[in-house]
């Protein structure tokens, strides 16, 4: 049966996906919305349940334009080389001890080393549609995408320290006791900012910043590969959510030993946590502008994680506190 | 070494955050601007020219559309030279509405600028919380003149309307409430730590250089010279009234900011002011003559818009209909100054430096 | 750092707030009495004094009159009346001059079209848009006197 489930799971995490990305769509134009003292998308269907699939809808009626001094062909593959490490990143990422589809020894690492190929896919988007401000979004995207890579990593660091491993399973099970974001909480801090740096969502939105660049690197795309742009933003979310929630906030585990919600719950509850807190920061928060993003990764969380590092390495010989650490 | 090319951008006229129709060439070595020309124009109507043919009465209307921000403050410059050659006298409550109105649609004004210039900078949501206040002081007005954005509310000698039963309450509780509001606009923006980072030290000019580029209003103000119309030759009954002039000390885009909330701050103490003083009864029309001739002669005056000084030439040949009508519009003087401030930036600071100097393109273009 | 949390506060307070949107399109705004919307028309008042033509600023008005049927009345009477909402700009000035009221405003203002014909509004047309008629109309206390000798 193990075969069934390797062939029909992963069409199915494709299709949760995007029932997420279409709710998740519509939840953050509701959140902002109601921050915003408006009720949000409610003419589509009840309360506006359809927003989002009559956008979707709409987009894949579209005419599909490709500027004719584009490069046709980096042009049509751009979006595919962005969405398809959305989707692989998935593949480690488990949701309960057994929903998961592989079970890697280095499953961080490999998150951390897939997702960085989407900066490709936005790069050469950029590039080969010919348009300015196109180009310009995507050299920020390049810029901001790999800086912020470094303080990701080096925040993690902390909690491989104190789980012994790279395997985001083991990690879970390494927070049995208390979740990593007690201990690491600088490490939590750090790794929140940088993964909104790497979702290109404000304050760091700048690859995409619509009062200077337009739209920023999809400016050319229309249709359907502009909803690929966009699936690909949103299945980020999906990922980095739960890797957070995995990473730092126990998994699947229930708090307190509250076990009468089964783990799958617990799962949701905690990412959904995350997702609101990204939607709720982006009704906040303006802009940062390109140097200062620059110089606040480098400057600040670099050395913050660096200091994390060794922070975990000197708490993990004291007595007593290294019970935490463990 | 690399040999890097500039390159040529057309920020506008279709831009998100050129607040209208202005076209921008910049030339950019990667971000960094190394040439900004504005091209304005676009909206460009003719409204001096079309006024040569149009007796006074009829070009109130067409003030009504330079600076559509705030419409009460052209209204009130064109009567106001007209005024100013006829020697006419203005009733008491006309004075004094049309006080309240002209300060009401400098918060107004001022509301407007500081929810586009949040949403230039990124924020969301400081813009709808600013129309919310907006929309209050719109919903006022069109109580009053029955209209939210071209009041043609102003007539010469006085002013179309007396104000509608419990409508000076209402101006009352605006205030009370506006009053509690800009304390929520100070928390979420004032100390909002990346809003600093991107306003301090931003698109900095010196008071000679403002004064070299005839800047007026905020953009003025904020060098440090305390210059404001209202003070300095008071028009209408500015003299009654106990108001502060904010200035700011730095010159740069966040003293722009805090200059003009507490702008709005003054503002509503003002019309606090002229509730409190509002003459029971009176007439708002002052005897005028049926048809409106103008002596012949020239005259200028000024006022203070919520852009900075706004004025009126007018040359009359003793017809009923103005020889030529020249508008200073604070927008347009204040734009000069921008090829200068965008040298050597980099592209996120244009749309912050552009959304600073508050332009409103009706008048630009006018 | 504070100041972020302090403004996140703020959007987390205004989330529980009631909602300040119109429902428009499925409600209609109400609109204050002094409100300038489409003009009525009143053939019977009209006097064909020509006032309201000559002070429209941008010449949407047309008007012509002609002599009445009954030979006791004096002067004309209206014949045709037309505004072109392709350019009114609804300054009220018009329903201002007016010395017998015959052009007043109502609360409409749904001018949306399909066809630019449809803006082309004619006597009839104007005369059964009869209904939030706007109540006090030539506030100008001078066309009142005016008006006042010519009736």
């Amino acid at each position: 049966m193990d075969w069934l489930f390797y062939i029909i799971g992963p069409i199915l995490l494709l299709g949760i996906m995007l029932g997420f990305v279409t709710y998740a769509i519509l939840f953050e134009r509701k959140v902002i919305g109601w921050i915003q003292n408006r009720p949000g998308p409610n003419q589509v269907g009840p309360w506006g349940v359809f927003q989002t699939v009559a956008d979707i809808f709409k987009l894949l009626t579209k005419e599909d334009i490709v500027p004719e001094r584009a490069d046709q062909t980096l042009f049509k593959i751009a979006p595919i080389i962005t969405f398809v490490p959305a989707f692989l990143v998935l593949a480690v990422i488990p949701f309960t001890d057994r929903i998961r589809f592989a079970d890697l020894a280095v499953g961080l690492l490999y998150y951390m080393a897939i997702s960085s190929i989407t900066t490709m896919g936005i790069l050469v988007g950029s590039w080969s549609g010919n348009n300015k401000y196109a180009l310009l979004g995507g050299m920020r995207s390049a810029a901001q995408m790999i800086s912020y890579e470094i303080p990701l990593v080096m925040s993690v660091i902390g909690v491989v320290m104190s789980a012994h491993t790279l395997n985001l399973t083991k990690i879970v099970a390494a927070q049995n006791e208390v979740w990593f974001i007690f201990p690491q909480l600088i490490g939590f801090v750090v790794f929140l900012i940088a993964s909104i740096a790497e979702l290109n969502r404000t304050p760091f939105d700048l690859p995409e910043a619509e009062s200077e660049l337009v739209a920023g690197y999809h400016v050319e795309y229309t249709g359907f590969r502009f909803a690929f742009f966009m699936l690909t933003e949103y299945a980020y979310i999906f990922a980095m959510a739960s890797l957070t929630t995995i990473l730092f906030l126990g998994g699947w585990q229930a708090p307190f030993g509250w076990t009468f919600l089964p783990p799958l719950i617990w799962f949701i509850l905690k990412f959904a946590v995350i997702v609101f807190l990204l939607f709720w920061l982006r009704g906040t928060l303006p802009r940062l502008r390109t140097d200062q993003l620059m110089e606040f990764a480098w400057k600040v969380l670099l050395p913050l994680a660096l200091f994390n590092i060794f922070l975990t390495a000197v708490l993990k010989e004291v007595p007593w506190i290294q019970t935490f650490y463990r | 070494m690399l040999r890097t090319e500039e390159m040529l951008l057309n920020v506008g006229p279709q831009h998100p955050s050129t607040h209208g129709v202005l076209r921008i060439v910049v030339k950019i070595d990667g971000e960094v601007i190394r040439e900004a020309t504005p091209v304005i124009g676009y909206l460009h109507r003719g409204t001096e020219k079309l006024a040569e043919d149009l007796n006074y009465t009829q070009i109130i209307p067409y003030t009504d559309r330079m600076d559509y921000v705030s419409a009460m403050s052209n209204n009130y410059v064109l009567v106001h030279a007209v005024e100013t050659m006829l020697k006419l006298e203005i009733p008491e409550r006309a004075e004094y509405l049309r006080v309240i109105t002209l300060e009401l649609n400098r918060i107004a004004s001022h509301l407007v600028w500081m929810g586009t210039y949040l949403l230039d900078i990124g924020a969301l949501s400081p813009f709808l919380y600013a129309f919310q206040d907006r929309e209050k002081i719109l919903d006022l007005f069109n109580e009053l003149c029955g209209a939210r954005l071209t009041y043609n509310y102003m007539r010469v000698g006085g002013v179309k309307w007396d104000a509608p039963n419990g409508w000076l309450q209402k101006v009352e509780q605006f205030i009370t409430m506006m009053e509690k509001r800009m304390k929520d606009y100070h928390q979420l923006i004032t100390g909002n730590e990346i809003f600093i980072q991107r306003t301090r030290g931003v698109g900095v000019y010196s008071q000679e250089m403002a004064i070299q580029y005839a800047l007026s209003g905020a953009n003025l103000r904020v060098t440090g010279l305390q210059r404001d119309l209202r003070k300095e030759h008071p028009y209408s009954i500015y003299d009654r009234f106990q108001f502060d002039v904010p200035v700011g000390r730095h010159g740069d885009l966040y003293d722009k900011y805090l200059c003009r909330m507490n702008e709005v701050e003054e503002s509503l103490k003002i019309v606090g002011q002229a509730l409190a003083s509002f003459p029971e009864k009176g007439r708002v029309l002052g005897k005028v003559p049926r048809v409106l001739r103008v002596p012949e002669g020239e005259c200028y005056v000024s006022i203070e818009s919520p852009r900075g000084e706004l004025g009126c030439y007018l040359v009359s040949k003793g017809k009923d209909k103005p020889w030529r009508l020249k508008f200073r519009r604070p927008s347009f003087c204040n734009l000069q100054i921008l090829p200068v401030l965008l040298r050597g930036e980099n592209m996120a600071n244009l749309v912050a430096i552009l959304g600073g100097i508050d332009i409103v393109l009706g008048e630009v273009d006018c | 750092m504070f100041g972020l949390v302090k403004g996140l506060g703020l959007t987390l307070k205004n989330m529980v707030k009631p909602r300040v949107t119109y429902k428009y399109p499925h409600e209609p705004l109400e609109m204050p009495n002094r409100f300038r919307g489409i003009q009525y028309f009143i053939p019977e008042l009209c006097i064909v004094c020509n006032q309201c033509v000559r002070i429209c600023p941008t010449d949407c008005i047309t008007l012509t009159g002609k002599k009445s049927d009954d030979p006791n009345v004096k002067g004309k009477v209206i014949d045709t009346y037309e505004i072109n909402f392709e350019i009114c700009i609804l300054c009220d000035l018009c329903t201002e001059v007016c010395p017998t009221e015959a052009v007043v405003m109502t609360n409409h203002y749904e001018l949306a079209t399909y066809s630019r014909d449809d803006l082309y509004k004619d006597m009839e047309w104007l005369s059964q848009n009869n209904t939030l008629v706007r109540k006090e109309n030539t506030l100008h206390p001078l066309p009142k006197k005016t008006g006042a000798k010519k009736a």
